[in-house]
């Protein structure tokens, strides 16, 4: 079937010049640069990040001018993490996958698919800029008003404006994207693809698709009132004058409840794909997967209260029942999984390895966030470093693992060739080691009362030795990344050639070439299953 | 092509089986030298504290015991199911398992309900408020310190302590409440969003301008003489991390003789201010108070008072002093026309100064 | 394989294309498109009008006394809600016309929405001209923020579909529609109803409930 068997560097696609790239429709261009993109971004919210660990590695203020500087590194680490690394990324890859993976030529809408990406790295430049104009926002990813409104204890000056600016910019981007997805999904599936033929990398995007699209606008509405606030005189969420400071908190965690969902749900998609293939079995229980996807979407929609257990605001026992009830799908999923490389045949290739260290890490965070629900012990855990460490768990083990097992297992597809397999382990020990001495700790800091958000802690607090792990491990988590540049580096020149399917895939995107022409399928396999190629490959009765 | 069961060398289930054992001993190991401590939160000092520790176990337990579980059965297969080079055959291609899809869902549905229940009635004892505490303490959190107002059974101020954090050197400041006696805190904000927060209470709660929260707790006898340390856990600006507190467990008798002092200093008539060109502005909350001289300067928080040309440019920058304290600023002669005096900590305090 | 011109094409057109189109047909993709963005809208909104109960029960009375008089509904404002009922209708009549090929009767019909959607748009800078000049602005109030931005918001979409109705019209000139091939036009009135609903919404609830 694969008509395409090209040498990479002979194909013209792989050589378009800049301004092919600029003005590409291309889904594929498109992906790869939301990928290329966010992985910028990723290290820029890494060395912010480094900051914090530096400055928190021992007692005293060490090298930051001041604790506003300290606050604008925390908040411009998450903001640019949150929202111009995690979310793009993971739309990059499913920019990238889906329409090859449901057997389309492209998205619904190319151009506006262009418009999408077009809006990120200005987003993001944006967010930047904010630290040369009179400093960054300050105020926390959360922004929670009053800290975020005028003032000039609270937010003066325009980092804060630029941020609110960025983030619509990001969510009219995401909410556009989640359009396209959608009507890709919905009319554009090759003949024989019927929904429950899906790869789960789809379902998960269309899942997360429908969260971006009802939840981000509300976030919108959010920020344009806090600016409305902020610039125009407004009074929404000033308490001294009849507005109410925890409404924000409300519409805030309506988006940015499910926005957690958009972050780690295609990042599932894509384990979900790797672990059968490299398992040689299919997904075990492909259907209650869907149905469990599906589940966490919606009751995703029904606990964002639970970032506010100690407002005093919210009715706790629904919002904790149903928080309780998110481990019920997350834990048939988990089980799936598992019981996918049960008996199966694996091949530790890097995206294996990187999506076995998602299942080890994920499972830490999903079970330490059941402490969160039981709301009393929340009342002990919140806004510490338990907060912290849980939520790494879940959108760095969980997410960026996930990323990294997609970014290994579709270079092949993208560029042509393999990236090296010795440098992607080095970079995942590296990475797995310095990832839980950063994290683990932070649940042994939170317990013993360590606030988030801090600049500075007394000495005699009794934690400057987690502290020091931690700093440690985030320098070791930034080194994983040198392997990991330089492994791109040399494998765009002299990776070993990939061929159409370097994996034995199990999805459309392994019956083209690779990197695919421009509207990606001359012929297409037979689609009788979620798995086309396995069925050409080892026929029907395989089943 | 059909698919045969595979044939695998039974080391390899040794060889798993061990490693998972391995697993399971690390963790034990873990926990019967002590070194999983840690991972408990400190010995609650009062009776919701202790409340909150029994619900923190049970979950602890079970999550441990999820854990080992499900980590297991990733290293077994892991360990036990490699590829080997003779694997050309497929494995069994099992696409599910009806009977382990139902336990699957219903055994964690259990487990979560049971959590829920549980978790629920902690709650409603944690959070129980009553009619009649034995002390009722306001509590007010402005950037960036706290300030414990002592309210008698009808709800009126007898005391200011506006030292919120115990000082080892002076024996002074902290907020101070009786061991064995129910204590309901009253949280205001004149700003933005803080929480009190004290590791050892394991508990937190947010002080919401606009919104007056409350909370109750009675520390346990036993800790009678203890200091705990707390802090604002709610990120509030530039002096957050400062924003420190502290609670001191007394014995009855001495919280009364405790809060007796403090009566009396609050009650003490401030020191005279000495003669001459003297001009009073007293800082009111985040608001100076022009119009009030002969008021003392309650609040707890941190003011000072600076002059700025009609142009903006700083012309005095003084030392910041603590709320409910007084002290005397002095300014070179200034030429005549109009400035404004303000806050450096609090921007929105301004006046006008005219010099004639 | 040649990579020379698609590129800047979009793929519908072409044959390697039309080979993984499913061909069942039903809704067209950019009608779907702007059902799914209408959907996003409704969020947008719904966050707006929670702002708004949220604000409206926290703070009594409601109208404050000193404004209570602008929420008179049988003035002006009734006359704006009547023109921009009526451009909903001629905005349909414009739809069924394309879709008996009308062209006439389509370019009529849509260049009278477009007019009344303008008319609209005066009448409310108008009305918020008498507005400010008895004092209400943004800063007065929770009444002031959540009136100028639910209407506001309201505003800025119903020029926004004046600029979509305008498109429509020229293209509509320059012969760019026939009964099979007017999905922009569709997409258009679509969007129009959806602000003429928000609309009908916002004035109950601001003015009557």
């Amino acid at each position: 079937m694969a008509t395409h068997a090209l040498n990479p560097a002979a194909s013209t696609y792989a050589r378009g010049g800049l301004y092919e790239w600029l003005a590409t429709t291309d889904h594929k261009k498109i992906g790869i640069m939301y990928v290329v993109n966010s992985m910028l971004f990723f290290l820029v919210g890494g060395v912010l990040a480094l900051v914090v660990r530096t400055e928190l590695a021992t007692p005293g203020i060490q090298f930051l001018a001041d604790e506003r500087v300290y606050n604008e590194m925390f908040t411009m680490h998450a903001t640019l993490m949150i929202f111009v690394f995690i979310i793009p990324m993971l739309a990059g890859l499913g920019n990238y996958a889906v329409p090859l993976q449901i057997g389309a030529p492209d998205m619904a809408f190319p151009r506006i698919n262009a418009l999408s990406f077009w809006m990120l790295p200005l987003a993001g430049i944006l967010l930047i800029s904010s630290f040369f104009t009179g400093g960054a926002a300050a105020a926390g990813w959360t922004s929670y008003p009053p800290l975020s409104g005028e003032g000039p204890l609270n937010s003066p000056g325009s980092g804060q404006d630029l941020w609110i600016v960025s983030l619509i910019l990001i969510g009219t981007s995401s909410i556009l994207g989640a359009i396209n997805f959608l009507v890709t999904i919905f009319k554009m599936r090759a003949p024989g693809m019927t929904l429950f033929r899906m790869p789960i990398m789809v379902w998960t995007i269309l899942v997360t698709s429908v969260l971006v699209l009802m939840a981000t606008p509300v976030i919108t509405s959010a920020l344009v009132m806090l600016f409305i606030d902020r610039n125009l005189g407004g009074h929404f969420f000033d308490p001294f004058a009849g507005g109410s400071a925890v409404l924000y908190q409300n519409i805030f965690w309506f988006y940015s409840h499910p926005a957690v969902y958009v972050m780690v749900l295609p990042a599932m998609g894509v384990i979900s794909e790797v672990l059968p293939v490299f398992s040689r079995k299919p997904l075990f229980g492909y259907r209650a997967f869907v149905f469990a996807t599906a589940g966490i979407g919606a009751l995703g929609f029904s606990v964002w209260a639970h970032h506010m257990f100690t407002t005093g605001a919210v009715f706790l026992p629904f919002f904790a029942l149903l928080t309780f009830m998110i481990a019920i799908p997350t834990g048939v999923k988990m089980f799936n999984w598992v019981f996918t490389l049960f008996r199966g045949q694996l091949t530790f290739s890097t995206p294996l390895i990187f999506a076995l260290g998602f299942l080890t890490m994920f499972l830490i965070g999903g079970i330490n966030g059941a402490f969160s629900a039981a709301v009393p012990v929340d009342f002990a855990l919140h806004d510490t470093y338990w907060v912290v460490a849980h939520l790494h768990y879940v959108l760095f083990g969980g997410s960026v693992f996930g990323v990294f097992a997609g970014i290994y297992y579709w270079f092949p597809k993208m560029t042509g060739r393999m990236l090296d397999e010795g440098l992607g382990k080095i970079q995942f020990v590296l990475m797995f080691v310095g990832f839980n001495l950063t994290f683990f700790p932070m649940h042994m800091l939170g317990l013993a009362g360590m606030p988030r958000r801090i600049a500075d802690y007394a000495g005699d607090a009794g934690w400057n030795e987690w502290n020091i792990a931690a700093t440690v491990g985030g320098f070791m988590i930034a080194a994983s990344m040198l392997p990991f540049l330089w492994n791109v580096f040399i494998s765009l020149r002299n990776g070993k050639v990939a061929g159409d399917d370097p994996w034995e895939g199990n999805t459309l995107e392994w019956a083209t070439s690779s990197p695919p022409p421009p509207y990606n399928f001359d012929s297409l396999p037979e689609i009788r299953s979620e798995r086309p190629l396995f069925d050409a490959r080892h026929g029907q009765t395989a089943h | 092509m059909s698919s045969t069961p595979r044939k695998r060398p039974a080391s390899d289930a040794l060889v798993a089986g061990a490693v998972v054992a391995i697993l399971v001993a690390l963790v034990v190991a873990v926990f019967l030298t002590g070194a999983g401590n840690s991972l408990y939160p400190p010995a609650a000092a009062t009776t919701q504290g202790r409340d909150i520790r029994g619900l923190y176990d049970i979950v602890f337990a079970l999550a441990i015991g999820i854990f080992l579980l499900v980590e297991g059965l990733i290293v077994w297969s892991v360990i036990r199911y490699r590829r080997r080079p003779g694997d050309i055959e497929l494995p069994a291609q099992t696409h599910g398992n009806n009977v382990a899809e139902i336990v699957w869902t219903v055994v964690p549905t259990a487990i979560v309900l049971f959590l829920f229940v549980i978790s629920w009635q902690s709650l409603s004892r944690v959070d129980a408020i009553s009619a009649k505490p034995d002390i009722r303490i306001h509590a007010i959190a402005g950037q960036f310190q706290w300030q414990f107002e002592y309210l008698d059974a009808n709800g009126t101020k007898v005391a200011t302590q506006l030292a919120p954090a115990y000082d080892t050197n002076t024996g002074a400041g902290g907020m101070a409440v009786p061991v064995g006696r129910s204590v309901q805190v009253t949280l205001d904000s004149p700003d933005v969003i803080h929480a009190f927060y004290v590791p050892r209470f394991l508990f937190k709660r947010d002080v919401v301008p606009g919104q007056t929260n409350r909370f109750e707790f009675t520390v346990e006898p036993s800790e009678a003489g203890q200091v705990f340390r707390g802090q604002c856990a709610e990120l509030c600006g530039i002096g957050h991390r400062a924003m420190l507190l502290s609670v001191i467990a007394l014995t009855p008798a001495d919280y009364d003789a405790w809060l007796q002092g403090l009566i009396e200093k609050s009650n003490a008539t401030p020191e005279p201010l000495p003669s001459g060109t003297v001009l009073n502005v007293t800082a009111e909350g985040v608001k100076f108070d022009t119009a009030a001289l002969e008021v003392p300067a309650p609040p707890g928080i941190t003011h000072d008072v600076d002059i700025r040309d009609g142009g903006g440019a700083v012309l005095a920058a003084k030392d910041t002093i603590d709320g409910g304290t007084s002290t005397n600023y002095s300014y070179e002669p200034m030429q005549a026309g109009t400035y404004t005096f303000f806050c450096s900590i609090h921007s929105n305090m301004t006046g006008t100064l005219t010099v004639k | 394989m040649t990579a020379d011109s698609h590129a800047l094409t979009t793929a519908e057109h072409t044959p390697i294309a039309g080979l993984a189109h499913d061909a069942r047909g039903g809704i067209s993709n950019p009608i779907l498109g702007m059902l799914l963005f209408l959907t996003s809208e409704v969020m947008f909104f719904a966050g707006l009008f929670a702002a708004y109960f949220n604000t409206r029960a926290a703070n009594k009375p409601w109208p404050p006394t000193e404004f209570e008089h602008i929420l008179n509904p049988f003035s002006l404002i009734l006359v704006a809600t009547v023109i921009l009922v009526a451009s909903s209708f001629t905005c349909q009549m414009a739809i069924w016309a394309i879709r008996r090929n009308d062209r006439r009767g389509f370019i009529r019909n849509i260049g009278v929405t477009f007019v009344l959607g303008v008319i609209f748009l005066l009448m409310q800078v108008y009305d918020y001209s008498l507005l400010f000049d008895e004092g209400m602005t943004l800063g007065s109030g929770q009444f002031g923020t959540t009136y100028y931005t639910l209407t506001g918001f309201h505003g800025a979409h119903v020029f926004g579909g004046v600029i979509m109705l305008g498109v429509v019209l020229y293209r509509g000139m320059s012969g760019q529609f026939s009964a099979r091939h007017h999905d922009a036009v569709e997409a258009a009135s679509l969007y129009w109803h959806f602000v003429d609903i928000v609309w009908i919404l916002l004035f109950s609830i601001l003015y009557f409930l």
